[in-house]
This record gives C-alpha cells, structure tokens and sequence, in this order.
C-alpha cells in the first residue's frame, strides 16, 4: 500500500497543467474467481500520451487493458472514459473511441481474406447487425490503411504478409473505428528487432501526426524508455507510474522482477 | 440400371422433383454453413452435432412419432452443449466431442434394440434415401432452410469477424456469446434437415466437403460462400442423377461427388501452385524483386545464386542451386513487378 501512495505524489508533481483524463481508473480491483489480477489500481491517462506498460508474466497488464475496453467489470472502483463514469456498458460513441490490439496470433496462410476486408472488420460493429458498409465506410478504410502505410498492400491475402506487416494492419483495423486511443497488447512480441523498432517508430508517428493516446505493453524495457513518454509497472498493483528515465523506475523494476 | 432418358422422365413425376428441389436445397445450405464452420475450426463440432441427429431419429422411430421433431430436439441439445464446453473451456473440445460423439452412437443403438421388429426406416435414416421425403418433411425443410439462409444474410459479416477474431469481434461490440449459439443452433438445424436426404453417418460430409473445396480457389469470403454452395448444389444434383441410374444409395453417391470435387480443386488450387513464398522488399533496391530474379549488389554474399531478400533472410530456391548455368544470369537485368 506504500508504494501506491507515493506514486500519487509523484504524478501530482509531475503534471503541472490541469487537464482532463481521457482514461481514469479510481480503486479499481479486478479477480478472475478468487484470484485477484488487479489490485486497487489508480491510473488516470492523459490526451496525447505514449505509455508503456510492463511487468512480469501474471501481473494483469493484459487484464488492465480488457477492464477499460469493458471486456471485464471490476468488482470495486471506478473507470472514467472521456470523463464519463462508466456504470454497466460502455456507451457506443465512447467505445469505438478504443482501439484495442489483442496479443499477436498467426492466422492459417490461406484464410480467406485481403487486408482490406480486414481492416473493413474494424467499422463493423459500428455499422449494426444486418447492415452493409457505405462509401463512407470505405474511405475511412484507406485512411486507416494510408495512416499506417500498408495502402500498397490492401489487396494482399493476410495471411501471406510478414508478421510486421500483419501486426500493422491489425493497427490498421483498430484505427478503422476512428480511435483516439489505441490499446496494443505485446504488438511486437513476433518480431524481430529491426520490425520491433519500425513497428515503435509508426506509433511515435501516430502519436505525433494524429495526437493517438497510445498504451502498449512490452516486455523490451530499453524500447519503452526510448518511446514512451511515461511508464507503467504493473504487478498486481501499480508498482511505479512515472517519467520513464529515473532511479526509481530501475529500483521497482528490480524489486517486481527479481525479489 | 436405368437410362438417362428415364432420369428426365422420372422428373415430371413429384417425388423427382421433390428430391431434385430438396437435393439442391441442402447443397446450398450446406455450403454456406460450411463455410463458417470451417473457417471456426468447428468440424468435429459438428460431427458429435450430426450424431446426436441419429440418436434423436432413432428415438422418434421408437416412440413412432415424426422423426423430424426427435432430430431437432437432439441437434439443438447437443449444439447448446457443445457450445457451452466449448465456451467455458471446462475441457479440451477433442475429450468432449470423443465423449458426446459415442455416447449418442450407444442411445442410437440403444433406441434401435428397445424396438420391437426391425423397421427399415433405420437403413433409410442411417444411409438416407432421397427420393423418399415426405411432403410435410419437404415443407419443413424448405422452410427451416429459408430461415437460415436469411440468418446467415443478416449476420454474415459478424460471423466472418468472429471467425477472424473472437476477442476484436467482441470488443467491436458483436455479441460474439449469442452468436456462437444461434450458429451452433443453425448447424443442428441444417444437419437434421440434410439427415433425411443424405443419412446420419454421411451427413456432415455436406458440410465440410463443399466448403473445404471452395477454401482452396479463393481469398475472399463472398466468392468463397459462393463457390461452396456451387459445389454443393453440384454435387447434390449429380449424386441425385448417378443413384438414380446406377441405383446406389443417394445419400453415399452425392458425398462421393463433392468429394471428387474437394480432391480436383485441391489439386488444381491456386493457392498450392502459389506455396512459394511471397516476394518481399528487397533490402538493397527497396523494390519488390519477382520470384525468379535477383539481387546484383555487390555487397550481397550470393549475388550469383538467384535469390530473393524475405523478412526471414536471403530465401534461395533448390532448384536455382542445382542449375548448372545460374552464373550466366548473372546480367539479367532486376523486373520490378507491381502486385
């Protein structure tokens, strides 16, 4: 519980201008049965921010991401979204505002789809059940495929792409909602290293070009430092929150990893 | 044997063109539920489903009720069980689908000892007979399949998202739960309609068959349903034709058919003859380099092989290595093919 309290201090300092919190979770416990995956996590996150979140296998980084996309109701606390308290469902227009990327699975080379039917994927649930996608749908495809620059490929079966090229329009898809906050689950845990930093460097030019609010999680702490504006360490509860060069960072970091 | 003029004869007569109609009907069907069941990884799904069809038809001869009504009621038992191990994840599918799939075989059998004299309609339930569909059963089943078809229209594009990815289906706000159902429940209902017809041991064949067929011309999804409820159709007819002639069992002749169908397509498919890796960026000219050509950089370590730069490093084909003559391509000029 210390830890916890200190880190409230450390984000009041460190935000000097009074802003609105696109994302905000106030106390919030999470348990899967009788096993609690998030404890008391206090987190608010900011418009235009790049945040890494890391910390060991187990620790509810993925967990925290299904909470405020709604696909888990925390037992207590409160989430905020766009300063809205969400009490049951997530209203539709606050939904498609999230993009979320799951954790990366390769796809059967064959399956039968081009990489704009599946960016297209990403308006459906915003076009209803029984309906089809209009011209406007369409463009706002392209644009999605233009932002991450894969338009040259969108007549491509998926899954004849290289695994960077496959996360990208997964990206892709997400954006395809009209996201203002992507939500990227280990996007370059099939990757190698020169795809790992091309696939950070499109979304520091995300964040830049289109003011995307990005949370990734990744297990690369040396990347995160290099990109993120600021960092997360999550074990079960919030271990560290903050800027993401300091000494404190290092100290949780050996504390959740190595005690 | 009868001839071919006594085929078309035969089809001003109504029990023909009942079994013509009900024969095309579930090649349509079929095909297009196929298509998701296949693409779900749902196959086994649906045998222990057309199982469970036997088992309910088999009771409904021993109670001497309408079969029609046992099936329904079994196939959509076993759908939502199905279902629901499959959600939880209480077990691993195979175990489930291993114990529900003979447990249904053993009530079949089990319905089929506790009647009294053997009746022939078991043969007929277990390898179908086509010409003999009732009316009422051709009107349920020309009404039950019109029902899914208009399922399938309005969800299509959710199905094939789910198909795709659960999660970021559910995410997009699908509800993905309900519609595993409501597909499960579907798949029952287009086994039990098909059951009559093609016969309980065969008749998920009208499934899987024609849909794995149509997997193997295509990447998109529209010509993909497209194509299967072709073949099925296809199949569906030409079996009805060559039992009728040959007098074989309907139900065995229609599966053989669709499965001549799925071997020629899996042989001729563009996606085999298209195994070789895709080329991708060549890291030297930045430009897409065809299969056959290569790199003439000097800083390239096998510049005199043909070869092409893939994500995964250089990719080098056998056959370019063991052509003796490769170092004469040596001055072949780089062709940048736009895909």
């Amino acid at each position: 519980m210390d830890s916890t309290l200190k880190i409230d201090t450390i984000e009041k300092t460190s935000l000097t201008e009074e802003r609105e919190p696109v994302i905000g979770l106030r106390n919030v416990t999470v348990v899967y049965g009788r096993y609690v995956a998030l404890y008391d996590i206090t987190l608010d996150v900011y418009e235009g921010e790049i945040i890494g979140i890391c910390g060991p296998n187990g620790s509810g980084k993925t967990t925290l991401f299904k909470t405020i996309v709604g696909l888990l109701k925390p037992i207590t606390g409160d989430l905020h979204l766009f300063g809205e308290k969400i009490v049951n469902n997530i209203p539709k227009e606050i939904k498609y505002k999230i993009g979320y990327v799951p954790q990366f699975q390769p796809f059967d080379r064959n399956f039968p789809a081009l990489v704009k039917d599946v960016v297209e994927m990403g308006r459906y649930g915003k076009a209803g059940i029984g309906k089809a996608l209009t011209k406007k749908d369409k463009e706002i495809v392209n644009k999605a495929l233009k932002m991450v620059g894969i338009e040259k490929l969108s007549e491509r079966p998926i899954g004849h792409l290289s695994g960077g090229q496959q996360q990208k329009v997964l990206i892709a898809q997400a954006l395809a909602t009209e996201a203002e906050i992507l939500l990227l689950d280990e996007p370059t845990s099939a990757l190698d290293f020169k795809m790992t930093e091309e696939l950070m460097e499109l979304l520091d030019y995300l964040n830049r070009r289109y003011n995307l609010t990005i949370l990734t999680i990744n297990h690369n702490m040396e990347l995160l430092q290099k990109f993120s504006h600021r960092i997360i360490c999550l074990n079960k509860a919030i271990a560290y929150d903050g800027p993401p060069k300091t000494k404190e960072l290092d100290e949780a970091i050996r504390k959740i990893f190595f005690s | 044997m009868a001839s071919i003029v006594d085929f078309f004869n035969a089809l001003s007569q109504t029990y023909m063109q009942r079994a013509l109609i009900t024969s095309v009907v579930i090649g349509i069907i079929g095909g297009v539920i196929g298509v998701f069941v296949l693409l779900r990884g749902m196959v086994f799904l649906g045998e222990a489903i057309a199982h469970s069809a036997f088992a309910g038809a088999a009771l409904g001869l021993l109670l001497g009720i309408n079969p029609l009504i046992t099936i329904i009621l079994f196939g959509i038992f076993a759908a939502v069980g199905v279902g629901y191990v499959n959600e939880k994840k209480v077990m691993k599918d195979e175990v489930a689908i291993g114990i529900v799939f003979t447990f249904f075989m053993a009530l079949a059998i089990l319905f089929i000892g506790l009647m009294k004299e053997y009746s022939t309609d078991v043969t007929s339930i277990l390898f179908g007979d086509i010409m003999t569909v009732s009316e009422e059963n051709f009107f349920i089943l020309i009404f039950l399949a019109g029902a899914i078809m208009i399922f399938i229209y309005m969800l299509k594009k959710e199905l094939y998202m789910m198909t795709f990815n659960a999660e970021m289906a559910e995410i997009a706000g699908i509800p993905v739960r309900l519609l595993n159902y409501l597909f499960l429940v579907v798949v029952a209902l287009t086994i039990d309609i098909s059951l009559k017809a093609i016969g309980a041991i065969l008749v998920f064949a009208m499934i899987v068959t024609p849909a794995a067929a149509a997997y193997q011309w295509t990447f998109r999804i529209n010509k993909m349903i497209f194509l299967s409820a072709l073949f099925g159709t296809l199949s569906a007819i030409f079996g009805l034709f060559f039992s009728f002639i040959l007098d074989l069992p309907s139900g065995s002749t229609i599966v053989t058919i669709a499965t001549i169908v799925f071997v020629i397509s899996f042989v001729l498919s563009p996606k085999r003859r298209k195994a070789a890796p895709v080329p991708l960026e060549c890291a030297y000219c930045s430009k897409t380099i065809a299969g056959e050509e290569y790199c003439l950089d000097e800083a390239c370590l096998i510049h005199n092989v043909p070869h092409i730069h893939g994500e995964k490093g250089v990719i080098i084909y056998a056959k370019d290595v063991s052509s003796k003559n490769h170092t004469k391509k040596k001055e072949r000029k780089h062709s940048h093919k736009v895909r």
